[in-house]
């Protein structure tokens, strides 16, 4: 009940509080909106608050809950004698809300400070103190509504979820609360997040048989908007013990958004080498460029350089060169000088640029990165993530890095669903910003279906050099190299990706594929990705060591490519005259 | 001699003062490190004054030569001309050099700072071939911002191994509420509130910013209100405007301008 949403305009609203949050608690929050007429709480990332509330009452609510994650009230060992216990907590809340506040003074918005009570925070000093207060026999007056409700178990199945070393169904007794209904009955917000759960998992959610059904429901979801299961399957996850929280991951959307005959007309063709028969298959595959969807949960990819590929990426190609005849310099240029000089004897006007410089050579370089997100990326990698997490989240540092550094960087995600389908989903194009939307959109690739990796690789290739705009281009394939479509098997796929990477090399286009978790073979590696610079990554933060060979190596070899293939075309031009 | 008549402002925090004015006397070097707009330029302007140097700043940036330091040749009529360049100056007069984000210059430049910053105290000029002896009452200060987003920049360790090192970090509350104030010309109040505002920006360090609010902005932003503009419309035109591009940043950023900061003009 507590996703309800009732507006667009309000959820944006609230989804805009939520930087007031993070600065509140001092750890990243987010704001959603609950029923109107609950009292709000949080589960530690996420603030719920009515958003029938005014102005000032939603920053009150907020900050309260803030404050009480700040203050660690809300740590999972003294909340955890909160359980099933609504009065208490009641009664703990009215001690530590305003002991919360008063900790968290410096940082308090004015209209909350009026909210404080001295009297009542200075019983306290600690969120154990406030706890001995509301276990005692002294009398507290119920805390202000707008101070919300603590709901112990969102916390603690929250709580739970952040340290997997504790499995979640200890702390989320199945149906246990049945037995202590007489304090229910004193206070019926105590606990509504109970009442949620039933609702989303009607056997208890947590269990063997409640993961499966979840999982059937999931997929004859699928079936009911005409996806194709065969190829979404692998991509579910189950909500596995996940109450009350607010990051699942699960696909809503159809693989083959576009599998339609008819419109084979529309979308950019592609011809595809045909291995058995030795030669190409004119324009046999549409490409389609389909707008993302960004999705709003974007705490967990950050703008910053996480994996520190600045410093290898900025080594490549950034060598000091001296320039001759600049207006301005280190040093005097002598034959310029020279020049100026009988210039000026001989009576004319001399040309004042007599000067070398040295000036750092500009970074010529684009990149275009190819993130697949077929179905079998979602299939967990060795460190626990998927492998489709641990790309989007080498995809998202390449972009950041590379554009910090003035290169230019552009970003597609593909997914095929029969040749007429090869869906690429710009990210970032080369004249996007690198900004929130980005990420989001990043956020919002759901991975499903096959991948027909020649067509990508042909279209982000025609891409790069169509828009990227320099004379040093590279193609980054994170892919977990599995070509595999309709018609488009394991050797019929690998040699046509194995082509199709030939033929953008031979313009000019480095090559790189990189394999970042997955468990793929390095021979099928091999078979899909030919002689281009392919590596397979075993974890994300040893990309940065990798990297900076790599990127070299792929750049080299293009630059090989393309003085060979300029020769070539010279000594064809001098043999034709 | 120092420019200015007064002081410029400069409220200490801790015993940065004295560590400088030791050093200065020693001939030692100094590193100043910390974020952008805390103070770190405002502090060596007092160093100067107290110590009565003239003051020569360099803001380095990634084009900055050796040349442009040391100095150059130029060409007059038919003679060249030799021209120093301000760390010469600074050499020959006795002052304080300051370069301004050092790690903006480029590597190979920092060099030249060597023979300077250690034991030697020289300048060796090979274009000239001469070396300069350091005239008494030179000193060489660089500020460098750690967290700076050029991390392909770095200061070499053999050049920081040469400098004693004063870490800034934006002054307490109450010091930066007086500073803000003063600094502003507006009353205490209205400089606290922007303080909690900036406080709590401070907090966001992680979630999608590169830098975080100030002492700088928010002493802009006070200005603009001692010209009469509203808290709000200052906060966001001092200091969400140039701490972000991202409008979803924005917003959210402007939202908390909403929570912290009231709309009167007083």
């Amino acid at each position: 009940m507590k996703h309800l949403l009732t507006s667009d305009t309000e959820v944006d609203d609230l989804e805009r509080l939520g930087l007031l949050a993070s600065a509140l608690s001092g750890s990243p929050l987010q704001v959603a909106s609950l029923e109107s007429g609950e009292p709000a709480w949080t589960d530690g990332k996420t603030v719920f608050i009515d958003p029938a509330t005014d102005v000032r009452g939603r920053l009150q609510a907020l900050t309260v809950q803030a404050s009480l994650l700040a203050a660690g009230s809300l740590a999972p060992e003294v909340i955890g004698k909160l359980a099933r216990r609504p009065a208490l907590a009641r009664r703990y809340l009215a001690v530590e809300g305003h002991r919360a506040l008063v900790a968290n003074d410096q940082l308090l918005p004015p209209v909350v400070r009026s909210l404080i009570d001295c009297d009542i925070a200075a019983r306290s000093d600690s969120p154990a103190a406030s706890l001995a207060a509301a276990q005692s026999v002294q009398e507290i007056a119920d805390p202000p509504a707008i101070f919300g409700a603590i709901r112990v178990r969102n916390l603690l199945a929250s709580k739970g979820r952040a340290d997997p070393s504790k499995p979640t169904g200890e702390h989320i007794p199945g149906r246990q609360s049945d037995k202590k209904l007489a304090e229910l009955h004193e206070d019926e917000n105590g606990d509504g997040g109970d009442v949620v759960d039933i609702f989303s998992s009607p056997v208890g959610g947590g269990g063997a048989i409640g993961r499966l059904l979840q999982k059937m429901l999931g997929v004859v979801r699928q079936l009911g908007e005409g996806g194709s299961p065969g190829a979404d399957a692998p991509t579910h996850r189950t909500r596995s013990g996940a109450r009350g929280g607010a990051s699942f991951v699960f696909s809503t959307r159809q693989a083959g958004v576009i599998d339609d005959d008819g419109d084979a007309q529309r979308g950019t063709t592609y011809p595809e080498w045909d291995v058995h028969r030795r030669r190409y298959r004119p324009n046999w595959c549409t490409i389609q460029e389909v707008e993302p969807r960004p999705k709003a949960d974007d705490t967990a990819l950050g703008l910053s350089d996480a994996y520190g590929l600045r410093r290898p990426l900025a080594r490549l190609g950034v060598g000091l060169d001296r320039f001759h005849r600049q207006v301005q310099g280190d040093d005097i240029d002598i034959d310029a000088a020279v020049e100026a000089r009988v210039e000026v004897l001989a009576g004319s006007a001399p040309d004042e640029a007599v000067y070398l410089d040295s000036l750092r050579r500009r970074r010529d370089l684009a990149v275009l990165l190819l993130l697949d997100i077929s179905g079998s990326v979602a299939e967990p990698g060795a460190q626990g993530q998927t492998v489709h997490e641990q790309q989007r989240a080498a995809a998202a540092a390449f972009t950041i890095a590379l554009h910090d550094l003035g290169d230019r960087v552009a970003l597609y995600a593909f997914h095929s669903h029969g040749r007429s389908a090869v869906t690429l989903i710009p990210v970032k194009r080369f004249d996007d910003a690198v900004d929130t939307l980005v990420m989001r959109r990043l956020r919002g690739l759901v991975p499903g279906a096959y991948s027909r990796l020649g067509a990508a690789i042909r279209h982000g290739a025609a891409v790069l050099e169509g828009h990227g705009g320099t004379s040093r281009r590279l193609l980054v394939v994170l892919s977990d190299g599995l070509a595999f479509d309709e018609g488009y098997e394991r050797v019929y796929g690998a040699a046509d990706a194995r082509r199709a990477l030939a033929e953008a090399r031979r313009r000019g286009t480095g090559c790189l594929c990189l394999t970042i978790g997955a468990s793929t073979d390095a021979d099928e590696l091999r078979r899909v990705f030919g002689s281009a610079a392919h590596a397979a990554v075993p974890r994300l933060d040893e990309l940065n060591q990798m990297i900076g060979p790599l990127f070299r190596s792929a750049l080299r070899s293009a630059e090989v490519r393309r003085q060979i293939s300029a020769r070539n075309k010279l000594s064809r031009e001098r043999n034709d005259a | 001699m120092p420019d200015q008549e007064r002081r410029p402002y400069y409220v200490p925090v801790g015993d940065e003062e004295h560590v400088f004015k030791a050093a200065f006397r020693q001939g030692l070097s100094v590193m100043l490190k910390g974020p952008t707009g805390c103070g770190k330029t405002r502090f060596v302007e007092a160093m100067a004054y107290d110590l009565e140097r003239p003051l020569i700043t360099v803001a380095c940036h990634d084009d900055l030569t050796t040349a442009d330091l040391v100095g150059r040749f130029l060409l007059r009529g038919g003679e060249t001309e030799w021209v120093d360049g301000p760390l010469t100056r600074a050499v020959r007069e006795g002052a304080i050099c300051y370069l301004d984000e050092v790690v903006e210059a480029r590597q190979d430049t920092t060099v030249v700072l060597h023979p300077l910053a250690d034991h030697r105290r020289q300048l060796p000029i090979d274009r000239l071939g001469i070396t300069l002896d350091a005239a008494p009452g030179f000193c060489l200060v660089v500020s460098y911002n750690p967290g700076y987003q050029s991390v392909l920049k770095d200061l070499k360790d053999s050049t920081r191994q040469r400098m004693i090192a004063i870490e800034f970090g934006f002054p307490p509350t109450d010091v930066e509420e007086k500073i803000v104030a003063c600094e502003a010309a507006i009353d205490h109040d209205k400089a606290a509130q922007l303080v909690r505002f900036g406080h709590a920006i401070r907090r966001l360090e992680t979630a999608g910013l590169r830098e975080v609010a100030s002492t700088r902005v928010l002493i802009a932003a006070g200005r603009l209100t001692a010209e009469g503009l509203s808290p709000r419309v200052a906060a966001r035109v001092a200091v969400v405007g140039p701490l972000t591009d991202d409008s979803i940043v924005t917003r959210g950023l402007v939202e908390m301008i909403d929570a912290y900061l009231s709309d009167q003009v007083t």
